[in-house]
């Protein structure tokens, strides 16, 4: 699974690394660092919660 | 305690009579009683945007959708809401010797130039930050409930909920603390001028505010301390080094934005727990489920309706709006559409759809947002702890006023002391 973060629309909501801190990089203003996410195996359901967590619906999941 | 509704204005010729809903923001009767049962009502009564005759005419956003797209769309839905006729009004009646006029930068700014305004302030406000604060505010927290325990009631907003954001707010910024009542009562005149009636009485309260924090301004220069205020003066804006009146401007914002929100975002919620035993005690015994009742509580009493001015004329979710008129972004409607939730009058800490638009969406969104989720959960964790089960007394019901923050003026609570 791949996670795919459109980048430049993040407004630090950080709702994403509310639920996987370790999933979602955060820059040190609270700004998504990256804007793509190799899924490790087993962290699948974390990955779907914080995806749909985002409020500005800016990541999109690749399975 | 009721409050004027404001004078009515024609309705402009090109708005549909079915867009028509009177609703005045500041005086409604269901507002000052219950807010979110009135929202409720609207919700069920009114299209997604719809149009009212009070406080001066105004476009009025309810639907989710629609929100969460003007909230995106800054180029159409300027937060430059101070529209050229509103200007030259308001500079005519201003005395000559009025001297500067401060403005909370960058809330009524757009981008780019919001953008320039906004990044200097962000890392103090990032979750990286805001987490290392989160021991002094627990102790703070608890420091202001612990006082009260012992009296099996109080009035809670006074007590606790408009303490707690203001010392937190005084620390921050490195103002003194020994000036706590000072600071208290301009929040207490800042929070009276309900109407936003008269603009020249807004502009002198405003100046009050950037007066009282103009020495330690000044103070920080020469002697810089781990501050707000301190750190401020190391900025540059767009190259430039940062003013005085720079300085002045974000004091101001970060005043505005930070007290009356945050305290009312508590009495909402402690209003809430109070008249719910079952919930308080499903907290007390799972606490670790509190994060997840701060987000529902957000959700189920947003309380803060922005402002925008329309940049041109454009259809939007079924209204005509045309350029320079003005909208009222109604989030705490937003957040109980039955488009965007299931059931939403229900308090559901395990619902589905959890994604609440309660600090907005788009640029603009509540740089606070951070700071407020914990100072809020952390309320909510040192309440549930220290005090036994709390009801509100039958014969002191919460009053509440209006106005762009939904707020509750008093909320009395009371507890069996052993």
């Amino acid at each position: 699974m791949k996670l795919c973060i459109d980048k430049a629309d993040c407004v630090g909501n950080a709702r994403c690394a509310a639920v996987a801190p370790e999933l979602f990089p955060l820059d040190d203003d609270g700004y998504i660092a990256v804007s793509e996410i190799d899924v490790p195996p087993g962290s699948e359901e974390l990955a779907r919660r914080g995806a749909k967590a985002c409020p500005e619906r800016i990541i999109v999941i690749e399975e | 305690m009721a409050v004027q509704m404001s004078p009515l204005t024609e309705k402009p010729a090109h708005i549909g009579d079915q867009l028509v809903y009177d609703f005045d923001l500041f005086a409604d009767p269901g507002i000052l009683t219950a807010p979110h049962d009135r929202m409720l009502e609207i919700v069920a009564e009114t299209p997604p945007v719809f149009w009212t005759p009070r406080n001066g005419g105004f476009w009025v956003m309810r639907g989710h959708a629609a929100l969460f797209d003007a909230a995106r769309d800054t180029e159409t839905f300027s937060n430059d809401f101070v529209t050229p006729e509103l200007a030259e009004k308001v500079f005519a009646a201003l005395p000559p010797d009025i001297g500067h006029i401060p403005s909370a930068v960058p809330i009524n700014m757009d981008p780019p130039m919001h953008r320039v305004y906004r990044m200097p302030i962000q890392g103090v406000f990032s979750p990286k930050h805001i987490n290392t604060l989160k021991d002094s505010i627990r102790d703070l927290a608890a420091q202001l409930i612990d006082e009260i325990v012992g009296q099996g009631e109080c009035e809670f907003m006074h007590a606790v909920a408009e303490p707690l954001p203001v010392i937190v707010f005084l620390r921050m910024l490195g103002l003194p603390v020994e000036r706590l009542a000072e600071y208290r009562e301009l929040v207490r005149a800042h929070l009276a001028d309900a109407g936003g009636g008269d603009p020249v009485a807004s502009i002198v309260k405003a100046q009050h505010i950037v007066e009282s924090m103009t020495p330690t301004i000044l103070e920080r220069k020469d002697n810089p301390q781990d501050d707000i205020l301190s750190m401020l003066w190391g900025i540059e804006i767009d190259g430039q080094p940062v003013t005085l009146q720079d300085i002045q401007n974000y004091g101001l914002l970060l005043f505005i934005a930070g007290l009356d929100t945050v305290m009312n975002g508590i009495g909402h919620g402690v209003r809430f727990l109070a008249a719910h035993q079952d919930v308080q005690a499903e907290l007390r015994a799972n606490p670790e489920k509190i994060s997840d009742a701060t987000e529902e509580l957000l959700r189920r009493f947003t309380f803060t309706v922005p402002v925008r001015r329309c940049t041109r004329d454009v259809e939007f979710y079924g209204a005509h709006i045309k350029a320079n008129e003005r909208v009222m972004m109604l989030l705490p409607a937003a957040d109980l559409d039955p488009q965007e939730f299931k059931n939403p009058e229900k308090f559901d800490m395990a619902r589905e759809e959890r994604v609440h638009i309660a600090f907005n969406a788009g640029p603009h969104r509540c740089l606070g947002s951070h700071l407020a989720r914990v100072e809020l959960n952390i309320l909510y964790e040192e309440l549930l702890k220290r005090l036994p089960a709390f009801s509100i007394p039958e014969d002191k019901p919460p009053v509440f006023h209006g106005g762009h923050v939904l707020g509750v003026d008093t909320l009395h609570l009371k507890w069996s002391v052993n």
